[in-house]
């Protein structure tokens, strides 16, 4: 069967606290600039979630605030409420919890669709002065968010959450036990 | 006979993988799915023809795949400039620009990943039909569940449409051949995965294994 993990808590708090802390330099840098007629300004994730917006195009522009925005912010804010949750041994319910834990192992993978789209344009649109798109340094602190959180929901043994509620469960049935 | 009776313990009782809920008599009905009572999570679907299904559909994502990765995916034109994007020239281009470990990840996510896949999942289907490699089988079956959600097509296919809709202001943007093998092979990974079922591997071995020991046993009497 699976194995439980070594030392999973302490390795999911580093990873989700990594993931939140290079959350800053992924949406403060540039991810691209696209050079049309030697001119253009490099744009964040953000910026370029506006700008589509901007030119009407609000149903890409969702798909794309969705992926690379909500889902990584809503994926560190989940992961910290099981860690915190754990940590602190408090009594919340169970089946709420793998549900959060399976929500947010199942979305981590489609915060890549920036990068993809990314190098997809960068070799498509590649014609010296006319035009030109190019990477930012932006993109590889996105690219190293999403591989940690990643890493820190595959690191999260669910087994915890129940660890947590059997030992209620059993502080309750036999109260004073634990004083001793 | 002890032996026995222990082996028949373990094939029956077994723990939950999220809860860690033991769980007696944990086999579906084909076609159906078993759920854990404590926690949701999914025991074990048991696909109908799970083996034959997934050999198929592997053997089918491969031969899909040397389309794809070779043929161009889209063209994108201004006046009469254009350039033409492929799943490997993106990763080159980003690779040069000096983006090693992005390029990295890209190459990992949207082409090594789904390919191993494939040839994992092939060699599990066709492997576990000889005894001299089940223990090759069940590595590849571990590989296998760590990779499993490192394969992103499906997320590469969305970054290809806003890129199609992304950049239709500034020139031509055409749609090549060898995005409609892409997009093909996505939908085989797909259909791959949910037909796949390692219990399945594991119940197919165990047969072997008992027929084996009947054969053994018929021969010394
Ligand atoms: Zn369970």
């Amino acid at each position: 069967m699976h194995g439980r993990i070594e030392g999973s808590l302490m390795l999911t708090w580093a990873l989700a606290i990594t993931g939140a802390l290079l959350l800053l330099p992924a949406n403060i840098l540039p991810v691209m600039t696209v050079i049309y007629l030697g001119s253009g300004e490099p744009s964040t994730i953000i910026s370029g979630v506006m700008q589509l917006y901007n030119a009407g195009l609000w149903g890409i522009a969702l798909v794309v605030f969705v992926a690379s925005i909500a889902v990584p912010a809503m994926k560190l804010m989940g992961l910290f409420l099981l860690l915190i949750q754990v940590q602190l041994r408090l009594p919340l319910l169970p089946l709420q919890s793998m549900r959060l834990y399976r929500v947010v192992s199942g979305i981590g993978r489609w915060s890549l669709l920036d990068l993809f789209m990314i190098s997809i344009l960068v070799a498509l649109v590649d014609m010296g002065v006319i035009a030109q798109v190019v990477a930012g340094p932006g993109s590889t602190a996105f690219a190293t968010v999403v591989v940690v959180t990643m890493l820190a929901a595959r690191s999260f043994d669910p087994r915890l959450i129940w660890d947590v509620y059997d030992q209620r469960c059993f502080d309750n049935e036999n109260p004073g036990a634990g004083n001793e | 006979m002890q032996r026995g009776a222990d082996v028949m313990q373990r094939r029956w009782q077994r723990a939950c993988h999220e809860c860690d809920l033991l769980i007696t008599d944990a086999l579906a009905p084909p076609g159906q799915k078993l759920v854990c009572p404590r926690c949701n999570a999914v025991l074990h679907r048991n696909p109908k023809n799970s083996i034959r299904y997934t050999a198929a559909l592997s053997l089918t994502g491969l031969l899909l795949f040397i389309p794809a990765a070779t043929l161009p995916l889209m063209h994108f034109s201004i006046f009469a400039f254009s350039g033409e994007s492929t799943l490997l020239n993106g990763v080159a281009a980003l690779f040069n620009a000096g983006y090693v470990w992005l390029s990295a990840l890209v190459l990992f996510c949207s082409v090594l990943a789904p390919l191993v896949k494939f040839l994992l999942l092939a060699f599990i289907c066709w492997g576990s039909a000889w005894a001299f490699l089940d223990g090759p089988v069940a590595v590849a079956v571990r590989w296998y569940r760590h990779l499993k959600e490192w394969g992103m097509l499906d997320v590469y296919m969305l970054g290809v449409l806003v890129a199609l809709i992304k950049m239709r202001d500034l020139g031509k943007m055409e749609v090549d051949v060898g995005l409609y093998c892409f997009v093909a092979m996505m939908l085989v990974a797909n259909l791959t995965t949910l037909s796949f079922d390692p219990h399945v591997v594991w119940a197919r071995m165990e047969r072997r294994r008992r027929r084996a020991r009947a054969a053994v046993a018929g021969g010394t009497q």
